[in-house]
């Protein structure tokens, strides 16, 4: 999947207040270190000397102990200035990341899975609501309130151009807000170790102006497309009938398994497997076929089937728009 | 007749011999008009005129039967015969008694009509019809063969509540959905109505009601998903009138122009789409395994829906209409008259299938024709059988799932701290998933004024999860397991006052009391244990008068009828199971708190105290 | 590494420090080595071994052995018990509208290829039959953990925590059958 994935390049207020605390932080530590590496140097070429000169290197030296004190004591005094005016700039960062307004908010419920991210979106609506997998997307200039929770382990949030990281906890809850700026396609993907697969975990977060997001929303909410031909049907009632309904869920069909990625609007989605393989006619083949293939580990069994059933089942959720 | 045995009048006694000789004669005389007369309209009386069951207090012939597992069609339980009294009770003796030959829960009433009891057993529901004037020698028997499959599907054990004789006929549901009717004089099938599969989980255990020429069925299967609902049959052919869902569009709910319910939370057009996510109603439950009740009057049948599915609230934001509540129809055309959701958005698994007991009160100043309605939330409901107004809502049991009934909203407050949390378990939930009473029925006694409730008091540890719907498995996403609740004791009796609204006594039973109640004109109450013991005790003060050991622990509902030799009988099936006892009859393993449904941690020692059996048991005076 | 002993332990081994050295190197890295068994992953496997084609005893028995002594195999039958409702009717082995699975009481067999059956084929009073819905491997991982729940299998490998509430005994601890032990002392009725 890709996208902008850069602390460097904020899109929303909580990124560029991150991103202001990690340039203060940079800046003030490299000066700190350039000036504690000048100042290693300078004694040790002074120790040098006073080697030299026959002395210990740790004899103290009456006529310069004034002047190493006022050095010091000055090291000190602006060691601790500096770290003030870190802490001060860090606090200043955490209010503003608190400090974001939520009226009208997105709300979502994302819950991470070892090796994919769920998406609710209104979880409380029963008219609204609906689910998504590893693409979420957002209106540009609306906050997002996020409930974050986790089916298995640790695993944590983390779209460096949106948000800092937040960790999803088994057995808590917690909470993420954050506002997209500008349109754009952001990456994220776990922060915290979760196993086997934990390096390809990624999501992408895409911005969009308000019309087209509820333009997406509106296409969320319908149930799944009906097949058109009967190639799309066999691959429909394939999807019922053998493995893959045990887990995902395609709403209009007898596919309602809650343990895998939602595929009702499979198609919509940029990639499969959370960012292992474009989706494709072929990805969608090659990933049924053996995930393990891609991605060993991951919870998906292969399915083993003729060819031309795979082919009918990739028909089907190709069509799911 | 009901007159024997009283009112020895005063002929021959008195003063003026001759004066009185005439007069005297002229009494006997009239008196003997007078009685042929009441014989001969007694007699026309229990003709039946209309089908169906006789409505309550009817007095005579018709107080000698028991047609249907509530005797009448408001379900009271109520036998009229008093020849049992607390003076005379502690020498209530054995008379005999039948083997069912089946070794699972017997949940069925014995029915009585002249001098045949009907039986049915759990699966595989034999019906025996046995003559009780040689001791309950069987004059035939029908097996209907039902599908074996069922058996895994069933969610409390594989048991049948009892059939209903109307019109020469008795009608019985089997778990693999169908409804039977039989001849009732030789055990022929007349017809067979079959709907609902048990590869989707779905299964039928209630008994049904026959009133005015229709069989009322509902199914079960709120444990897999299975969508509920309410179907009329023919009564002559079995075929299917109309049929009512719990949830779904108004024009599957039958909701029409006619439906006015009380609330105004309960109205609004397609509730039973629209309080649920997408397709939830679809596999949503609200399933209709409980007692149906009828008034003639209003012409009116009154009956619960089951909780909603899955188990995990979660996964059904919404109201989730029209699970847990309690439905108003016309028997008629089916349509709903009004709707009272009891627990919304139900998060504890309760619904509201428990009998809706039709009984006329003294209600601010006069006479109200309500329903009693003990729910498994823990209160009792007094309800106004014509408007669906909720009078009162008060505690019968220990309850912190819900603070009260708002009762001018019709609204449960429930109480944050028990609420359903994912990924958390949540301790101590009074009532548990059993509720405060299941299934088994109440008694009322027009005499006492008092409904008479069998149920536990249990509560429960739970955790829900994310669950996914694969047909044919169960759609719950919860692991619970039970305990017992406040005070230790896990069943109890108790004896409540519906207009004031509080318990005129109660009695604590070490173990659930999952038998019916049976209120008799003598003023006895009987009930049983679930470890076998048949129990009298007197209906004023619940001092228990008299006690009999059964095989096996007694989860069936007591009847009463006069026999022919003009005695007054009780009769009970033991045989221990249901949901309750479903630790001993399908043989589990207690070392896992969460077995048949949580009932493993709160019963743990009941493979001790009882044993599998499936014994009919007849008592009368010697 | 073993000239290297630390002083006071070197006093306790004396002359034979090297020696004791040597040995405790060696069964330390043999414990390592001997759960390697225990803790493979087995994620590539050939895609026969996912046709859903019906098992030969020798084959299931020696696939399921295997998946017994695997903490990923049964840690993975945990799940799809979870994940398949087999929790609904089964509970955690306790059983509800489904047999008891943990009190040593078969109605089928115990033994791998009957558990295989029963899960692909199903029998005939209501278990449903995940032939065309599971892929073999899935089969045999619970089949697998069917045993060690039952502990009927080694319980070395068995998990023994549970990510949800836990409401009896864990796998690895569990009695192969019921503890018969005497009459509850207690009853508390009224009679």
């Amino acid at each position: 999947m890709n996208g902008i994935h850069d602390v460097r390049l904020p899109a929303g207020p909580q990124a560029a207040a991150l991103a202001e605390l990690w340039t203060i932080m940079l800046w003030v530590c490299a000066i700190v270190f350039v000036l504690a590496m000048a100042a290693l140097a300078m004694s040790m070429r002074q120790s040098a000397r006073n080697r030299h000169e026959g002395s210990s290197p740790v004899a103290i030296d009456a006529s310069r102990e004034s002047a190493l004190r006022r050095w010091i004591g000055g090291g000190v005094a602006a060691s601790a200035v500096l770290l003030f005016g870190l802490l001060f700039a860090s606090f200043r960062a955490d209010r503003a990341l608190a400090g974001l307004p939520l009226e009208g908010a997105v709300h979502i419920d994302l819950t991470a899975h070892q090796f994919w991210w769920e998406a609710r979106y209104e979880p409380h609506e029963p008219t609204l609501t609906f689910a998504t997998a590893n693409e979420l997307h957002v209106p540009v200039g609306q906050p997002v309130l996020m409930r974050l929770r986790s089916d298995d382990v640790i695993h944590s949030f983390w779209v460096p151009s949106l948000a800092g990281k937040k960790d999803l906890i088994p057995g808590r809850e917690t909470t993420l807000a954050y506002r997209a700026d500008r349109a754009g396609v952001y990456r994220g993907q776990c922060a915290e170790f979760c196993g086997y697969q934990h390096a390809h975990m990624a999501l992408v977060v895409i911005a969009e102006p308000p019309d087209e997001y509820a333009r997406w929303l509106e296409t969320q909410r319908r149930p799944a497309v009906a097949p058109s031909s009967a190639d799309e049907r066999r691959g429909r009632d394939l999807v019922e009938q053998t493995s893959c309904a045990m887990c995902h869920a395609i709403n209009g069909t007898l596919a309602r398994g809650q343990r895998a990625p939602d595929l009702t609007h499979l198609a919509t989605r940029r990639s499969l497997g959370a960012g292992v393989l474009p989706n494709t006619f072929a990805g969608r083949i090659d990933w049924i076929n053996d995930p393990h293939r891609f991605k060993p580990g991951v919870n998906m069994p292969p399915l083993t089937a003729a060819p031309a059933d795979l082919a009918a089942i990739s028909a089907y959720l190709g069509a799911l728009r | 007749m009901s007159s024997r045995g009283r009112d020895r009048g005063r002929v021959g006694r008195g003063k003026g011999r001759s004066f009185d000789l005439n007069i005297a004669l002229a009494k006997q005389a009239s008196r003997a008009v007078v009685t042929a007369c009441a014989m001969g309209l007694l007699l026309f009386a229990a003709m039946p005129v209309s089908s169906g069951t006789p409505t309550p207090g009817s007095s005579g012939e018709a107080a000698a039967h028991w047609p249907s597992p509530g005797r009448d069609a408001a379900l009271t339980r109520f036998t009229p015969l008093a020849d049992i009294s607390p003076s005379n009770v502690a020498s209530l003796k054995l008379m005999f008694t039948h083997s069912t030959g089946i070794l699972r829960g017997h949940e069925a009433a014995p029915i009585v009509v002249g001098d045949t009891m009907y039986i049915v057993t759990p699966y595989p529901h034999r019906v025996e019809a046995l003559d009780l004037t040689h001791a309950g020698r069987p004059r035939w028997r029908f097996d209907p063969q039902p599908d074996a499959y069922a058996q895994g599907v069933a969610c409390c054990d594989v048991v049948n509540r009892g059939l209903a004789y109307a019109n020469g006929k008795v009608f019985f549901n089997t778990l693999d959905n169908q409804t039977i009717a039989l001849d009732a004089a030789n055990g022929r099938e007349l017809w067979r109505f079959r709907s609902g599969d048990v590869k989707a989980g779905e299964t039928r255990t209630m008994a049904p009601l026959v009133v005015d020429g229709r069989v009322f069925i509902g199914n079960s299967g709120s444990a897999f998903g299975v969508r509920g609902w309410l179907a009329a049959l023919d009564e002559s052919n079995g075929k299917e009138l109309w049929r009512a869902y719990s949830t779904g569009p108004d024009a599957e709910v039958l909701i029409g122009a006619d439906y006015r319910p009380f609330y105004a939370k309960d109205r609004g057009t397609d509730l039973g789409v629209t309080s649920w996510p997408r397709d939830g109603w679809k596999i949503g439950g609200g399933t209709v395994w409980g007692w149906i009740s009828y008034d003639p009057k209003l012409d009116l049948i009154y009956y619960g829906t089951s909780h909603p599915a899955p188990l995990n609230a979660a996964q059904r934001p919404g109201a989730n209409r029209y699970t847990s509540g309690i439905f108003a129809r016309d028997a008629r055309t089916g349509m709903a008259r009004w709707f009272y959701q009891l627990s919304p958005h139900d998060e504890f698994g309760y619904g509201a299938v428990n009998e809706n007991v039709l009984v006329e009160l003294e209600w601010g100043g006069r006479s109200r024709a309500v329903l009693l309605h003990p729910d498994q939330n823990g209160y009792v409901y007094v309800i106004d059988r014509a408007s669906g107004e909720v009078l009162s809502a008060e505690a019968f049991a220990p309850i912190n799932t819900s603070t009260g009934v708002d009762l001018s909203t019709g609204e449960l407050r429930y109480a944050a701290a028990k609420q359903q949390r994912l990924g958390t378990v949540v301790r101590d939930i009074c009532p548990g998933a059993a509720g405060a009473k299941s299934w088994q029925p109440s008694a009322y006694s027009p005499r006492t004024k008092l409904l008479y409730i069998p149920h536990q008091n249990l509560c429960q540890d739970q955790q829900v999860m994310q669950t996914s719907y694969i047909v044919g498995t169960p759609y719950l996403g919860s692991i619970s397991q039970m305990k017992p609740g406040p005070g230790g004791a896990r069943g109890r009796v108790t004896a409540w006052d519906p207009v004031a609204a509080t318990a005129r006594w109660t009695i604590d039973e070490d173990l659930p009391v999952w038998s019916g109640a049976l209120a008799t004109a003598g003023d006895i109450v009987f009930y049983g244990t679930l470890d076998g013991w048949f129990k009298a005790v007197d209906a004023r003060d619940g001092r228990r008068l008299w006690q009999y050991r059964t095989s096996s622990g007694i989860v069936g509902q007591p009847v009463s009828y006069r026999g022919t030799d003009g005695k007054q009988y009780v009769a009970v099936l033991a045989g221990v199971g249901g949901w309750a006892g479903a630790v001993v009859a399908g043989e589990l393993d207690v070392r896992d708190g969460s077995a048949a449904g949580g009932f493993a941690g709160a019963l743990p020692d009941l493979k001790y105290r009882t044993v599998r059996g499936g014994m009919l048991y007849v008592f009368a005076l010697p | 590494m073993c000239s290297r002993f630390p002083e006071h332990v070197a006093q306790i081994a004396g002359p034979y420090r090297r020696h004791a050295c040597q040995a405790l190197v060696a069964a330390v890295v043999g414990a390592i080595l001997a759960g390697c068994e225990r803790e493979t992953r087995g994620f590539e496997h050939s895609l026969d071994a996912a046709r859903i084609a019906p098992a030969d005893d020798a084959s299931t028995n020696a696939r399921v052995a295997h998946d017994e002594r695997n903490a990923y195999a049964l840690a993975a039958g945990k799940r799809l018990w979870t994940w398949y409702n087999c929790a609904g009717c089964h509970a955690h082995g306790g059983g509800a509208s489904g047999p008891a699975l943990t009190n040593n009481v078969w109605v089928y067999g115990s033994d791998p290829a009957a558990l295989y059956r029963s899960i692909a084929d199903g029998r005939p009073n209501g278990m449903p039959a995940f032939g065309t819905r599971l892929s073999n491997d899935q089969i045999w991982q619970l089949s697998a953990y069917v045993r060690s729940l039952a502990a009927i299998a080694p319980q070395d490998a068995a998990p023994n925590r549970d990510d949800a509430f836990l409401t009896r005994t864990p796998e690895s601890f569990m009695d192969p059958q019921p503890a018969l032990g005497p009459v509850p002392s207690s009853s508390g009725s009224s009679r």
